[in-house]
């Protein structure tokens, strides 16, 4: 048997291992620190930063000193930093890469403070832009009452949009009318014609000649006339459709501010309901802050929480790489996830007393160890709160992909509140809030209910609507709010309920009423001038349209007198001559005849009467 | 790499008992087909280096395997699953999982277990088969191969010196 052991074998490996022991621990605290800075600072977009990491052999574990949580949105502050975290470590998991702890304690953990140096670090301007879109509460919460000026631009109103489709139909049918009338013959041409035409048509024809070139000039006036007449139709359509279409955009642009006043009412609710949004208002800016510390919060842990639908996707979709395999997991009651902090401790001041947030099974793969994350938080010994119990459970394990958070507050002397409308200050209040989250597959849905006792309010608004306000306000001390979130996580819809409403809606409702009937009638008016603005003298163009259609008609009818002149053949002008001689012939004849018969009538009347007085 | 290979040359050439060199070749398989840093690989290192057998071959059978790997992944990868997924091996397998010593060794991953199904199944075979190519190599091909001008070429040539300083 001997002979096949080769024991400086077994020291070379021994020698071997112990070098590759003793690296791995002189390296780990480097790599530990230099790990949780890289992906820290990944995750959190600002600046994570280590003072000093420490590895314990006995027992194993890791000791993290100072560690700082820039916050992205203000380099200057820290989001969250502790003095000092330690946490034991399983030294078989870890030897698979695997950093599992049993135990982590993290001791004086503070939110939100100052730093010394800036944590920003380069940005993706993709991020800055998306973060810039979004309107903050208040913005969304005062397009209740929001000013003419702001209505008009924000809005995609139907006048002005009528008044360019009537300017871009006029501009196109002008040019068409333009092209069609450099066609028609203006009254010079027209006179010209009655000379030409009298020209051929009047006088004697002198021969057969004289005949055919009056005959070929008056068919070349004809077929002149014939284009003249097809140009002045042509004319005459291209005005009545202009005319017609000019008339329906100016029906339309006369009608649209009628519309476009219609649809502001509804959006705007400009009636007595527009001030149901006041406690939106009052209260909105706040909510919104609170509810994007925590949206920011989770967006942040999100991605890392795994559900079994992304795996099972992450698998179809992604080719395992060379000698990597996938690992199939087997029931067991010490579940091996890459990443698991069995039970955490964190404390730290919190108003005036202690926080103390507990964590169970914290992990990025609950898939695999078949249990949600839990953190609870409470205080203890806190001034200006009686009792704070928060639950967060992160259930992403196998099937399941919901998020919850309970919250309960009570005896909450809650600190001055700057309300941020009219001046009006929430001085003093005492606080009971019940809140609940869920978020199911990315679709929030939450609810809060704050009932606030002992209320005082200030205010000094110099505005009649900010006096009426701050009156009403004073005179409330005890109210509820109560807030819905509902919809996905990126554009959550927040509403707000309140009998604070009710309150200062009878105290106020004339005002704003009034102030409604002043901003429609402004908003009318505003509308109608855009009208008048963009009809400008387009019904005056339309009359020069008509009187133009009936001159074209006179136009008409004068070259059809003009095409039926006709010229006499020269046959029937030389039997017509020889008529009209023979005709005046006899008529010289017949009056010569009658001469003489009334002359000798009369010799016969002067015989007859010479003879009679000779008889006497 | 050349030393290595005038090592392994050595051996072959050498009266070095062919079943070292070739049970060292074989187990060279179980690194080659599965992934190289894990628990197994090291106590398969471990028995290279403690046993009798010839270290060079065991080497330069890691090089070659590995090379053999990247085509076998994929069908170690389905045994593996298959094995690991076999409802009558399932009792076998969780009560291994709970030994976090057996856990360490990766033996849940598809690619080890089917890797390593595949070297131990081959382990004979190869081991028995290498042993009558190196024996086939010393009576018949040695000769002939100290007889090619190529050979005499590389008798002159670094790796020449290091091959015989190794097999003084």
């Amino acid at each position: 048997m001997t002979k096949w052991i080769r024991w400086s074998g077994l020291a070379g490996f021994l020698a071997v291992i112990g070098l590759i022991a003793a690296l791995f621990i002189l390296l780990l605290p480097f790599a530990i620190k230099s790990g949780i800075e890289f992906v820290g600072t990944k995750v959190a977009g600002a600046k994570v930063t280590v003072d000093d990491a420490d590895v314990t052999l006995s027992p194993l574990g890791v000791r993290l000193e100072r560690l700082q949580v820039a916050d992205a949105r203000e380099p200057m502050r820290n989001l969250v930093e502790f003095d000092e975290a330690v946490a034991d470590l399983e030294l078989a998991p870890l030897l698979v890469g695997k950093a599992i702890s049993n135990e982590l304690s993290v001791t004086n953990l503070q939110f939100h403070t100052q730093r010394a140096t800036s944590g920003a670090i380069a940005k993706d301007p993709e991020e800055d832009a998306a973060g810039d879109a979004k309107p903050s509460l208040k913005e969304k919460a005062s397009e209740a009452l929001p000013s003419v000026d702001e209505v008009l631009a924000k809005e995609t109103l139907k006048t002005p949009q009528a008044g360019e489709a009537l300017k871009e139909s006029w501009n196109i049918q002008s040019e068409q009318i333009d092209a069609a009338l450099k066609k028609v013959p203006d009254s010079a041409a027209l006179a010209n014609y009655e000379t030409e035409v009298k020209e051929i048509t009047s006088g004697r024809l002198e021969s057969v000649e004289d005949f055919r070139e009056r005959k070929a000039r008056l068919d070349a006036l004809k077929k002149q006339f014939e284009k003249d007449r097809s140009a002045i139709r042509q004319a005459r359509d291209a005005i009545q459709e202009g005319r017609s279409e000019v008339s329906d955009k100016l029906a339309q642009l006369r009608s649209a501010p009628g519309e476009d006043l219609a649809y502001l009412k509804d959006k705007y609710q400009l009636s007595g309901q527009g001030v149901s949004n006041l406690t939106g208002l009052l209260f909105g800016d706040d909510a919104a802050n609170w509810a994007q510390e925590a949206l920011y919060w989770y967006e942040k842990v999100q991605p890392y929480l795994e559900s079994d639908e992304e795996d099972s996707t992450d698998i179809k979709d992604e080719k395992a790489p060379r000698l990597a395999g996938e690992f199939v997991h087997f029931p067991t009651d010490d579940p091996w996830p890459d990443f698991l902090i069995r039970t955490a401790r964190l404390t730290g001041p919190f108003s005036g007393g202690q926080l103390v947030i507990s964590g169970k099974d914290i992990t990025h793969q609950q898939i695999v160890t078949g249990r949600p994350t839990v953190f609870t938080a409470t205080g203890d010994s806190l001034e200006r709160i009686g009792d704070l119990d928060a639950r967060l459970t992160l259930n992403h394990t196998l099937g399941n992909s919901v998020d919850t958070l309970t919250l309960a507050v009570s005896d909450w002397a809650m600190a001055p509140l700057n309300l941020g409308v009219a001046g009006a200050r929430l001085a003093s209040s005492q606080v009971k809030l019940d809140a609940e989250a869920k978020v199911v597959r990315g679709e929030l849905d939450a609810e809060l209910d704050a009932k606030v006792s002992r209320a005082q309010f200030t205010g000094d608004g110099q505005t009649l609507f900010a006096r009426e306000l701050n009156a009403a306000l004073k005179g409330i001390n005890r109210f509820s709010v109560d807030a819905g979130v509902t919809g996905s996580l990126k554009s959550p819809d927040v509403t707000f309920g309140s009998d604070l409403d009710r309150q200062i809606n009878s105290a106020i409702t004339k005002r704003i009423s009034a102030k409604q009937d002043e901003f429609e009638a402004r908003l009318k008016s505003r509308l109608n001038s855009q009208v008048a603005e963009y009809a400008g003298d387009y019904a005056d163009e339309l009359q020069q349209l008509t009187e133009m259609e009936g001159s074209l008609d006179d136009k008409l009818n004068a070259l059809k007198d003009l095409a039926s002149q006709e010229l006499e053949d020269f046959k029937a002008q030389q039997e017509r001559e020889a008529r009209e001689k023979l005709e005046a012939e006899k008529a010289a004849a017949e009056q010569k005849a009658k001469e003489e018969a009334d002359a000798r009538k009369q010799d016969l009347k002067n015989q007859a009467k010479d003879k009679l007085k000779s008889l006497f | 790499m050349l030393t290595l290979l005038a090592r392994l040359f050595k051996a072959l050439n050498s009266d070095s008992a062919p079943g070292q060199v070739a049970f060292a070749f074989a187990l060279a398989m179980i690194p080659g087909f599965t992934p190289l840093f894990s628990l197994i690989n090291l106590l398969v290192l471990l028995l290279a280096m403690v046993l009798r057998i010839n270290f060079s071959a065991f080497i330069f059978g890691v090089a070659i395997f590995s090379l053999i790997g990247y085509g076998l992944d994929p069908a170690s990868a389905a045994l593996g699953e298959k094995i690991l997924n076999a409802p009558e091996l399932r009792d076998v397998w969780t009560s291994l999982y709970q030994n976090e010593w057996v856990r360490i060794s990766s033996f849940n991953n598809t690619i080890t277990m089917g890797g390593l199904v595949i070297s131990l199944v081959l382990l004979i075979p190869v081991t028995l088969l290498s042993r009558v190519l190196i024996l086939q190599y010393r009576h018949r091909l040695l000769a002939w191969v100290n007889r090619l001008k190529i050979v005499q070429a590389l008798k002159a040539s670094k790796f020449w010196y290091l091959y015989t300083t190794f097999a003084e």
